[in-house]
């Protein structure tokens, strides 16, 4: 199955549920990404990762890699959805747009068709987040992932490098590449925004960017120095790896600083900062793989973890704090020990730098895990289903932890 | 007959320059049509007509979306929405209030402008000939507008101008590919418009039911 026709059924699933769901039946919105999930395990398979460095081409398959990220994002997100004590029917809209971005995204060799699926998936959010809570907040997402998507636009009609590898103008390409991923990867200075709407809207409203974008767009960035970029590798790299740990420390420290409320949403920024980081420095293997550990653990956790703290899924909500620690065996300590690894083959002050992120981490976390909070008992059996599903989350985030590679290999082929 | 780059990059500069400061309903439609008039000739002189026909598409299917888009907001009933013209922060007063900045952030794009039209390549054009000003300058403008948003109007006008400017860079590829990356990223344009539309149709709806109800 070709990859735009999964991402036309995530788009008219998306808008169906929108549409003709109300609020009693709002879970079903959970069909769209199950669906989007479940069609692309028939995904055409190509042998090559798309990298968005070339001309105006078709889209023809998506890699083993692509696919295991999607499909692990769909289920993902499916479970938030489950989980959430209350659903806006029209959410299925955003979920929609985003997850047929995402698909597109993540199979096309084309700058410019890229740019415009995640201008699209950015507007939808932005939209939708505007009209949920308008503010300055809200209105800077549009401003900085605006800007990032408009800075890949930008640098569409300058690739291929092929015949330009060095110059000015494959950096003026790294530039521009470096400063949409940042932005759409909300990583300093270009990440302010995402720690605003996590501090202003409801954890449901954030899971599209969180869950369906944040993957994709990091592994599209990993792929993205492995082009022909020429000249602009290092800058793309260097800029992502300064940028990446500096936003890890920040983003860390506002984890352990910030409200309970804020937590998950700085703790995931910081993990995803420092995967930027160490995919983008020394060209080693460890850093992808610990990448994808990371990735699959925050898909694994999202679900618990972005739930209101309500006194409902109190011990399973510990536990996935706990998994989430980088204590061993949790699935978060190889993931990052690998970071660690990849950073430190490089120099000793992203080493340190890195440390600070993850000690960060550790302390926001064993604080999440310290709240005392009374435990109510699940209302009916649908309380039950979720305490239920919760607890193969955190099942299954222990089985991460006691066979990282295994697992990353079975989702991601990697 | 050979190009004339100041003449070339005055229009696109005199375009830009209208679509970065035009607020108001129709602001989105407005700046499409000013920006694709002004960077036409840059469009003519390396796409050629068909190069200033997908431009002149965009512009009058902005300008049509713009009005579709309008009229559905106002007539679908089950559905209200934002206001795409109501700042969605008010920020405390001072001497120089949004345009200025918007002003500002012109003039500085001429020098951002002038270092890339002077140094990077695309396509055919050498580095020496500089006709990429007007392109560089109409995105960077673009992207000033998208920065200092304070509605979504203005967002809505930020990637109008991004793309279209992106658009006429394509053209100036003068590959294969040109005139379809071109379209493609043309389409942004009336999209925007029709989004703008749209949501300035719902709210103009909503004020007029609130006037009838007071009445």
């Amino acid at each position: 199955m070709n990859p735009l026709v999964i991402a036309a059924g995530w788009l008219a699933l998306g808008l169906v549920t929108s549409a003709f769901l109300r609020r009693p039946t709002a879970r079903l919105v959970a069909i769209v990404p199950l669906a989007g999930a479940a069609l692309t395990l028939f995904v055409a398979r190509s042998t090559t990762a798309a990298v968005p460095l070339g001309g105006l081409s078709a889209i023809s398959g998506l890699d083993r890699a692509g696919q295991g990220v999607l499909v692990a994002a769909g289920l993902s997100m499916v479970l938030v959805i489950l989980l959430q004590p209350s659903v806006d029917p029209s959410m299925g809209r955003s979920i929609g747009v985003v997850g047929a971005a995402a698909t597109i995204t993540i199979a096309s060799n084309s700058p410019l068709i890229t740019g415009l699926v995640l201008a699209a998936a950015v507007a939808t959010l932005v939209l939708r987040w505007v009209d949920q809570a308008p503010g300055k907040v809200s209105l800077a997402a549009g401003r900085a992932a605006g800007t990032g998507t408009a800075a890949i636009l930008a640098a569409s009609p300058l690739l291929p490098l092929t015949g330009f590898t060095t110059g000015e103008r494959p950096v003026v390409v790294a530039a521009l590449l470096a400063t949409g991923v940042a932005a759409l990867l909300a990583v300093y200075p270009l990440g302010g925004w995402a720690a605003g709407v996590i501090r202003t809207l409801r954890p449901i409203e954030i899971a599209p960017w969180l869950i369906l974008l944040v993957p994709v767009v990091l592994l599209v960035a990993e792929r993205i120095p492995g082009g022909v970029l020429g000249a602009g590798t290092p800058v793309f790299e260097h800029v992502l790896l300064v940028v990446g740990l500096g936003s890890a420390v920040w983003g860390g420290i506002w984890a352990v600083r910030g409200t309970d409320q804020t937590r998950y949403g700085r703790v995931f920024m910081a993990d995803i900062a420092l995967c930027v980081a160490a995919i983008e420095g020394p060209p080693v293997s460890p850093a992808l793989t610990g990448a994808l550990i990371i990735l699959v653990t925050h898909l694994t956790l999202a679900p618990i973890l972005l739930r209101p703290r309500d006194g409902v899924l109190v011990w399973p909500r510990r536990v996935a704090w706990a998994l989430l620690s980088g204590v061993p065996p949790s699935p978060a300590f190889w993931g990052r020990l690998l970071l660690l690894e990849a950073l430190a083959a490089g120099n000793v002050g992203s080493t340190i730098a890195a440390v600070i992120a993850m000690a960060a981490i550790f302390t926001a976390s064993v604080m999440a895990c310290a709240i005392r909070i009374r435990p109510l008992a699940p209302p009916g059996w649908r309380g039950r289903v979720a305490d239920v599903a919760a607890w193969l989350l955190v099942a299954v985030g222990i089985a991460i932890g006691l066979a990282p590679q295994s697992l990353a290999t079975f989702v991601f082929g990697h | 007959m050979g190009v004339s780059a100041p003449l070339l990059s005055a229009a696109g500069v005199i375009a830009s320059v209208v679509a970065i400061m035009v607020d108001g309903r129709r602001a989105v439609a407005i700046a499409v049509v000013f920006l694709a008039a002004g960077l036409a000739p840059t469009a003519a002189a390396f796409g050629g007509a068909p190069g200033v026909a997908v431009l002149a598409g965009s512009a009058v299917a902005s300008v049509l979306l713009a009005w579709i888009g309008w009229l559905s907001g106002r007539v679908l009933p089950w559905l209200s929405g934002l206001d795409p013209m109501i700042p969605a922060f008010a920020p405390p007063d001072r001497l120089f209030g949004p345009r200025s900045t918007r002003a500002f952030g012109a003039a500085v794009a001429i020098l951002v402008a002038s270092w890339v039209s002077f140094n990077v390549p695309v396509g055919q054009i050498t580095v020496e000939q500089g006709l990429l000003f007007p392109i560089a300058y109409a995105w960077v403008c673009g992207a000033v507008r998208l920065v200092t948003a304070r509605t979504v109007e203005d967002l809505a006008v930020g990637v109008a101008m991004v793309g279209i400017a992106t658009a006429t860079a394509w053209l100036l590829r003068n590959g294969n590919d040109a005139l379809p990356g071109a379209a493609f990223a043309c389409v942004v344009a009336p999209l925007a418009a029709f989004l703008a539309g749209w949501l300035n149709g719902r709210s103009s709806r909503r004020t007029q039911t609130r006037v009838e109800v007071e009445a």
